[in-house]
């Protein structure tokens, strides 16, 4: 008797815990368009991506691919209006398959150190690779 | 792709590339020239409208890292400190200690002969807009010896969200986007935020709505009222190829032409350029966290990494002395390397 009442504590509590484990919601964010970058990234990866790659590789700012909110100057980050955005797009698959294709990368992210090719490699702080100003 | 043109030979004999030989685009020439310019700052007077300016080379002892012997700081009625760009989250070779260089910052406005009436923060408090980055800044200004701290956002706080986490925490009886102003001893200060709205060419704009605040704002101004301005992006077109400028500035400084004193405080460029246009000085400060290539020096704007013994002398924190009855504005500019030395000279 005591051990059945053993097992119907912990077949309980082990209820709870699932319970309470399915009850957490997925990690999520606000990003309703991300095609090539994962969709559960961080705001601080995703972040820290638009600087290093964007900003800084191609000296860019945001408004070089991401279109304009109708009726003003803020960003729409979401829209697809701006066709720069789908060569962002292109050129960031193109630069995952070059490093596992030719630099052996296994599962290449963007944004990760360990890339042997990046935005920056080409670009050089310029919006299209080779432009002198 | 440009790396496979340069390495075509060595590519022929190998099965796979193994080595990433980058080339990060400045050489060292580059970034000597640009420490030169940028690491001397500034040492401004503003009189009837006209500010003077001199090197901080000849105000600084370089063997010492301190004023002069035999050099005060103007006699003022109040003084107030401008920090610039501190990008709390930065983590890269040109500077991996952000907080500890912001932190030397702070000790260098707690070093001077009288605490600052406040601070003015430019933007890009932190780097990527994240809660934590903002924590942190927030408790090390914490430390500042001085009544208040202002802030306007720079490009970097206002990252993915519009500048929301920005106004939450920054904001309180602000206007839009950010912008306010406030009046101190007969001095109207005006925080303006040309960060949120985007043109083209990465290019800051303060957007119809600001400036028709702004003319509200100075229109029952008498014309002798002093003016200070500062926002993050210039004022004024420094290089608009990198977007070092603000597209409709113009028509923000059209109001401000009546006025006899006009200065505008700016960051986003890392360094210090100083330019008078009639009655209105132009003066951007260095960063407290990494230093920018002179405009158009190297491929890009962003950051340079230098010699680590080298850095602090390019950052660094801007005060101003204000004297009250004949409207003069001295702004000194001082490298982080000072400010142990200087405060052991007021001791």
């Amino acid at each position: 008797m005591q051990v059945s009442r053993k097992y119907g504590v912990l077949i309980g509590m082990a209820i709870v815990v699932i319970a309470g484990i399915a009850a957490v919601p997925a990690p999520s964010n606000e990003y309703k368009n991300l095609k090539v970058l994962p969709k559960d990234i961080s705001t601080k990866d995703l972040s820290r991506i638009m600087i290093d790659e964007f900003e800084d590789g191609l000296g860019v700012s945001c408004g070089f691919c991401h279109a304009e909110e109708k009726d003003s100057h803020k960003l729409d980050y979401a829209s697809d209006e701006n066709p720069e955005k789908e060569i962002a797009r292109l050129m960031m698959k193109m630069t995952l398959d070059v490093n596992e294709k030719y630099f052996q990368v296994p599962h290449p992210l963007i944004g990760d150190s360990v890339l042997s090719i990046k935005c920056m490699t080409c670009h050089k702080g310029q919006p299209r690779p080779g432009e002198t100003e | 792709m440009l790396l496979f043109n340069n390495k075509k030979e060595k590519m022929k004999n190998e099965k796979y590339i193994s080595v990433n030989e980058n080339d990060d685009g400045i050489d060292r020439a580059g970034f000597l020239k640009c420490m030169a310019w940028a690491g001397t700052g500034l040492f401004c007077i503003m009189s009837g409208g006209v500010m003077k300016s001199f090197g901080m080379s000849q105000l600084i002892d370089k063997n010492i890292g301190a004023l002069k012997k035999g050099l005060l700081l103007p006699k003022a009625d109040f003084t107030f400190a401008q920090i610039s760009d501190s990008h709390i989250g930065f983590n890269k070779p040109a500077n991996p200690d952000v907080l500890g260089t912001l932190q030397a910052a702070i000790g260098k406005i707690n070093a001077m002969p009288t605490a600052p009436s406040f601070i003015l923060h430019t933007g890009d408090l932190s780097h990527l807009a994240q809660a934590d980055e903002f924590d942190t800044l927030d408790q090390a200004m914490k430390s500042a010896k001085t009544g208040k701290i202002f802030y306007v956002p720079g490009e970097h706080d206002v990252l993915n969200d519009n500048g929301k986490q920005y106004l939450q925490r920054y904001g309180k009886d602000t206007k839009g986007d950010g912008w306010y102003s406030f009046d101190y001893k007969g001095v109207h200060f005006i925080g303006l935020v040309n960060v949120v709205n985007t043109a083209e060419g990465g290019l800051g704009v303060l957007g119809n709505e600001q400036l028709e605040w702004l003319e509200k704002d100075v229109k029952g101004l008498s014309s002798s009222t002093p003016i200070i301005v500062f926002a993050h992006i210039p004022l004024w077109e420094v290089y608009p190829q990198w977007g070092w400028g603000t597209r409709d500035s113009a028509q923000a400084l059209s109001y401000l032409k009546r006025f006899g004193s006009v200065s505008v405080l700016n960051g986003h460029i890392h360094q210090t350029l100083q330019k008078v246009e009639g009655n209105i000085t132009f003066h951007t400060a260095t960063s407290t966290a990494f230093p920018q290539p002179q405009p158009g020096t190297a491929p890009a704007a962003g950051p340079m990494k230098v010699p680590a013994e080298q850095l602090r002398s390019l950052l660094g924190v801007t005060s101003v002395n204000y004297v009250e009855h004949n409207h003069t504005l001295a702004i000194t500019d001082t490298p982080l390397i000072a400010a142990k030395e200087t405060k052991m000279e007021n001791q």
